[in-house]
Order: C-alpha cells, then sequence, then structure tokens
C-alpha cells in the first residue's frame, strides 16, 4: 500500500541543515497498522507529513498505491483524496459549520451530490458518535468532539490510507480516550492506518508494527509486543524507559 | 467586591466639552463678521425651475382655454400653422386675438429640477462605487500575487504596491488624465475611476496579503490534505475566512476611498467637492457650502460603516 524507498528530508535552517528525515525506508502493508514513536524532533511527523506530500522531500521514494510522489508527472492531488490526514490541532474550517465540514471536500473533490455528501457525512458522524452536532460550528464543540469530526472529515473521502499526526496531543486527558475509541474501531475494521503518538497503550493494543525513530532514522521495528517489552538497541530501552 | 462607579458625571463632562466646543465656533464667526444664509443652501439640492414658453413664430393667438392644471395656447402663425402651446395656469401672459411676434413669452411650466450638490453627490457615490469595486478587484490579485510562490507574480505585485503607495494620490490623478489619459485617449470620468481604483488596489493587496497570512498554515495543509488543489483552497477556506477577519481595513479604506474622490475634482469632474466650490462662486456663502458638502461626506461614509458593521455581525456566527 504504502512504499518508502530511502527517503531523505533536509531543512536549512539559519546556516544549519538538518537531515529531519534521513534514509528512512519501510513498507505499509495493506490494512497494516503501523505506530511511529520516538522523541521530540526525531522526525517523525515530518516522515508522516511526506507521506501525503504536504512536505516536499529531498531523495528517495514514496509510492502509494502505485503512485509514485516522487515522479513529477504524479497528479498530487489524486494520491491525496485517497490518503487521508488527521492533525493535532484538528485543523476544521472554523467558517463552516460541522456538516459542511465534511461536505465540502466531498463536493468539491468527489464531485459528490449534496444530498449524497451529506448521508455520507451523517453515516460518519453517527459513526464516530457525535451525530446531534452536524449543525454546530467547530468552536463549540470540545477538542474531543473537534478531532473526532477532523477524522470524519478525512473519512468521508474514503480514503485507502490514514494517516494521524499526533491526533491526541493538544487533548485534554479526559478526551483522549473518545478518539483513541474511534481510531481503535478504524483498525478493527481494517483500515491501513501510519499514527505518530506518544499513547503507548494504543500502540500495544492496535498496533501491527511499531517504528522507533530518533535523528531522522528508524532505529528499530517490530510487532509491539517484542519492541515494548525486548527492545534490541539502547536508544529504544532509554526512550521506553523514559515514558512507560 | 466590584465597585460600581457611577459615569455621570464624566457624560455631563463630555456634554459640557462639546458646549464649549460649539460655544467658541459660535463665538468665533462672530468675530469674522460673516452673515450666515443657511436659506440659500436647500435650493442647490432642488429648486423649482421656471421654463419660459416663447411664441414659435410671428402670428395671433387663436384661443386660450384650461384643461385640468394646464393651460393651453392656441397659437396660429402669419402662414397658418396651429401650435397648441401647454403652460400652467396662471402663467399665462396672453388673450385672445393678441397679436405676437416670433420669441415673445406666452407663459411658464415649473419643474423640479435637481441642483449642482445633488448632482455631485450623485457624481461621488457611483464615482466611488466603481473605482472601490474594481480597486477591490485589482486588490485581490494583487494580494494573491504577492503571496504567490512565482517570483515574476510576487515581483509585478510588490512594484505595483511599491509605487502607487509611494506617490501622492494628486500627481496620480494628474499622470492619469494628463498622460495616461492622452496617449489612450481616455475620457475624464475612466481616467479618474482608473486612478482612485489603481490607488486603493495597492493598499487592499495589501490588506488581502495581511488576511490570508494571518489565516493558520493547518487551515491550508487540512484543505489540501483533503485533495483540494491550491485554487480550490483558497475559495473556499482560506479567502471567506481571511475576508471576515479583514472587514475592518477594508471599511477603512473604503471610506478612504470615497473621501480620496474629491481628489478628481481637480481634472473637471464634477463632483461634490467641485460641485460645492461651484456653487461658492455663485453664492458666496462659503462657510455654509463647505458645512454643507463635509456633512454630506459624513452621512455617505457613515452609511457605509452601518453597512459593513452588520456584516461583520452576520460573519460572526460561527466564532
Amino acid at each position: 500500500m504504502i512504499e518508502v524507498r530511502d527517503l531523505v528530508k533536509i531543512f536549512h535552517a539559519r546556516g544549519h541543515v538538518v537531515r529531519a528525515v534521513d534514509g528512512v525506508s519501510t513498507h505499509v502493508a495493506r490494512g497494516e497498522v503501523v505506530v511511529v514513536i520516538g522523541p521530540s524532533g526525531s522526525g517523525k511527523s515530518t516522515f508522516l507529513r511526506c507521506l501525503n506530500g504536504l512536505e516536499t522531500f529531498d531523495e528517495g521514494h514514496v509510492v502509494i498505491d502505485g503512485m509514485d510522489l516522487a515522479d513529477k508527472k504524479t497528479d498530487i492531488n489524486l494520491v491525496r483524496r485517497e490518503v487521508g490526514m488527521v492533525f493535532q490541532q484538528f485543523n476544521l474550517f472554523p467558517h463552516k459549520t460541522v456538516l459542511d465540514n465534511i461536505c465540502l471536500a466531498q463536493e468539491v473533490v468527489r464531485k459528490r451530490s449534496r444530498q449524497e455528501a451529506e448521508a455520507k457525512a451523517r453515516q460518519l458522524l453517527a459513526k464516530v458518535g457525535i451525530a446531534e452536532k452536524e449543525s454546530e460550528y467547530p468552536s463549540r464543540l470540545s477538542g474531543g468532539q473537534q478531532q473526532r469530526v477532523a477524522i470524519a472529515r478525512a473519512l468521508a473521502m474514503d480514503p485507502k490510507v490514514m494517516l494521524f499526526d499526533e491526533p491526541t496531543s493538544a487533548l485534554d486527558p479526559e478526551m483522549v480516550g473518545e478518539v483513541l475509541d474511534v481510531m481503535k474501531q478504524l483498525a478493527r475494521e481494517g483500515m491501513t492506518m501510519v499514527v505518530v503518538t506518544h499513547e503507548m497503550g494504543f500502540a500495544r493494543e492496535v498496533a501491527d508494527r511499531v517504528l522507533f525513530m530518533d535523528e531522522g532514522k528508524i532505529v528499530e521495528e517490530g510487532p509491539p509486543d517484542k519492541l515494548f517489552s525486548a527492545p534490541e538497541h539502547d536508544r529504544t530501552k532509554l526512550f521506553l524507559s523514559q515514558v512507560l | 467586591m466590584k465597585q460600581k462607579t457611577p459615569t455621570w458625571p464624566w457624560t455631563l463632562l463630555l456634554g459640557l466639552i462639546l458646549l464649549t466646543v460649539a460655544g467658541g465656533i459660535w463665538w468665533a464667526t462672530k468675530r469674522v463678521d460673516y452673515t450666515w444664509r443657511w436659506n440659500r443652501v436647500p435650493q442647490y439640492f432642488v429648486y423649482r425651475a421656471e421654463l419660459v414658453e416663447h411664441a414659435p413664430a410671428d402670428g395671433r393667438v387663436v384661443e386660450v382655454r384650461t384643461d385640468g392644471d394646464d393651460a393651453v395656447v392656441v397659437f396660429e402663425s402669419d402662414t397658418g400653422e396651429r401650435t397648441e402651446i401647454r403652460v400652467d395656469v396662471g402663467t399665462v401672459q396672453v388673450s385672445e386675438g393678441e397679436d405676437l411676434f416670433e420669441g415673445d413669452p406666452v407663459g411658464a411650466r415649473f419643474r423640479w429640477r435637481v441642483g449642482p450638490l445633488t448632482k455631485g453627490l450623485w457624481t461621488t457615490l457611483w464615482i466611488s462605487f466603481f473605482s472601490g469595486v474594481l480597486g477591490l478587484v485589482l486588490g485581490l490579485v494583487a494580494g494573491l500575487a504577492r503571496v504567490s510562490k512565482n517570483p515574476t507574480l510576487r515581483g509585478l505585485a510588490i512594484l505595483y504596491v511599491e509605487l502607487i503607495r509611494g506617490t501622492p494620490l494628486l500627481v496620480q490623478i494628474f499622470i492619469f488624465y494628463f498622460f495616461i489619459g492622452t496617449v489612450l485617449n481616455l475620457d475624464r470620468i475612466v481616467a479618474g475611476i482608473l486612478a482612485l481604483a489603481i490607488f486603493a488596489g495597492a493598499y487592499t493587496a495589501e490588506i488581502v496579503r495581511a488576511g490570508i497570512q494571518s489565516i493558520p498554515r493547518g487551515q491550508m495543509e487540512a484543505a489540501r490534505s483533503l485533495g483540494m488543489t491550491l485554487p480550490q483552497a483558497m475559495r473556499y477556506i482560506i479567502l471567506p475566512q481571511a475576508f471576515k477577519r479583514i472587514l475592518p481595513p477594508l471599511a477603512g479604506q473604503f471610506i478612504s476611498l470615497i473621501k480620496d474622490s474629491s481628489l478628481v475634482s481637480v481634472i473637471a469632474i464634477t463632483d461634490l467637492t467641485k460641485s460645492g466650490r461651484e456653487v461658492i462662486t455663485s453664492t458666496f456663502a462659503t462657510f455654509e457650502i463647505w458645512f454643507t458638502v463635509a456633512a454630506l461626506y459624513l452621512l455617505i461614509t457613515s452609511l457605509l460603516s452601518q453597512v459593513i458593521l452588520w456584516m461583520e455581525r452576520r460573519l460572526a456566527v460561527s466564532d
């Protein structure tokens, strides 16, 4: 589903050259849930943002469902409609109601009729458990509710892959659970997911594979049971001892 | 505990200050020995014009009869041609059988006519309107070019803004009228509207740019991550939000534009200001006319601010 080969992303900041992603190669199979963990500044968010072209990369290849992002002929917009993304700061459209947030891209990008888009939106709102909020504006919702709307908005495009960029990091602790529940349900339904998170419990419970990144490189990867209980690298051990 | 301070002493003080200012002005005008003739002002808004009807040729009045509010004078020229002349009852100056020469007054009609101040106000209104709309379009295009990644577009936008902001509007109007107007053979009205629009557009471009840049980056990223193209994201996500934020500065810009439109009077466009000057030359009621003109500008601009305020309140529903 996702094929990443030798991905390199370099930032130039005030004379410093930062290799934010430094030669990452991995493969995500259809229906697989991959969780990316690592310390702040390890390049995991940058890596995730390269997967749908929000961040351009300097070297390597990202192939989504047969479409290579490094190929100049690839229409990035065609790739993105197959790749849903959920952001740390939700990024709902504040000038539109919850329903319009979910309908807009369906109508504009997928060219669905208003009725079709609304039916889809209502079905997804029911799925994430906030059907009664459809005519509210995002500013009237709690963080957890906003993030669930954001997930519904991404799902409305019928994506083949969902990317989550620290979806619970901006939430009050009591709202983390409701968002994680939605994500767990998605994983059970067989959605292909790449999740950057600090929620180790979620990684342990849902992930098929965990990637540990540090300084732009994948230090260690493996099934969660093995990675969490018997990490091989010292860096992984140190990180896990600090967060668990 | 929260202490409730009474506000009435301050209201009273405000009233006192305003009274003092008004009194000062009254005293000052008394000193300059000026006779105020406010009664002469209204006729420059509307007046009843007397249109005198004349005999079309040498001839004779055959008949005078009344027809409702009109008097009908039937006139027969020496060559035998009959004409009916309609005038207001009570203005008839001829009687049946009277001989007339060509050009003799027969009677008159009174009609309401709009005066120069009303015409000037109307000119100011539509010149401001057209240059405002054009300026908004120009500003939007230049503002978008200004935030574009393309160096050519960005360069052009910067050049435009800097060029216009760095030169006085009065000079721009002269250049537009005397140079560009001559080269392209433009009408003075077109030259005036274009100069104002291009001037307003440069400032609007900066407002639009600031508005677009004030929208968090996440909004564009969210829109693009859903597969929207850059123009789609701009149209549906960024610009509607930016527009809401830039409404107050935009309102200020349009109010400025209405006031700046008084400068087109220098290229002989008879707007409100020029009408005022013309009226003064025939009345010498300098003080009254300038106060009236100022009040009219104030009226238009405060109406506009009310409209914008209403729009702001309507757009605030999503806050």
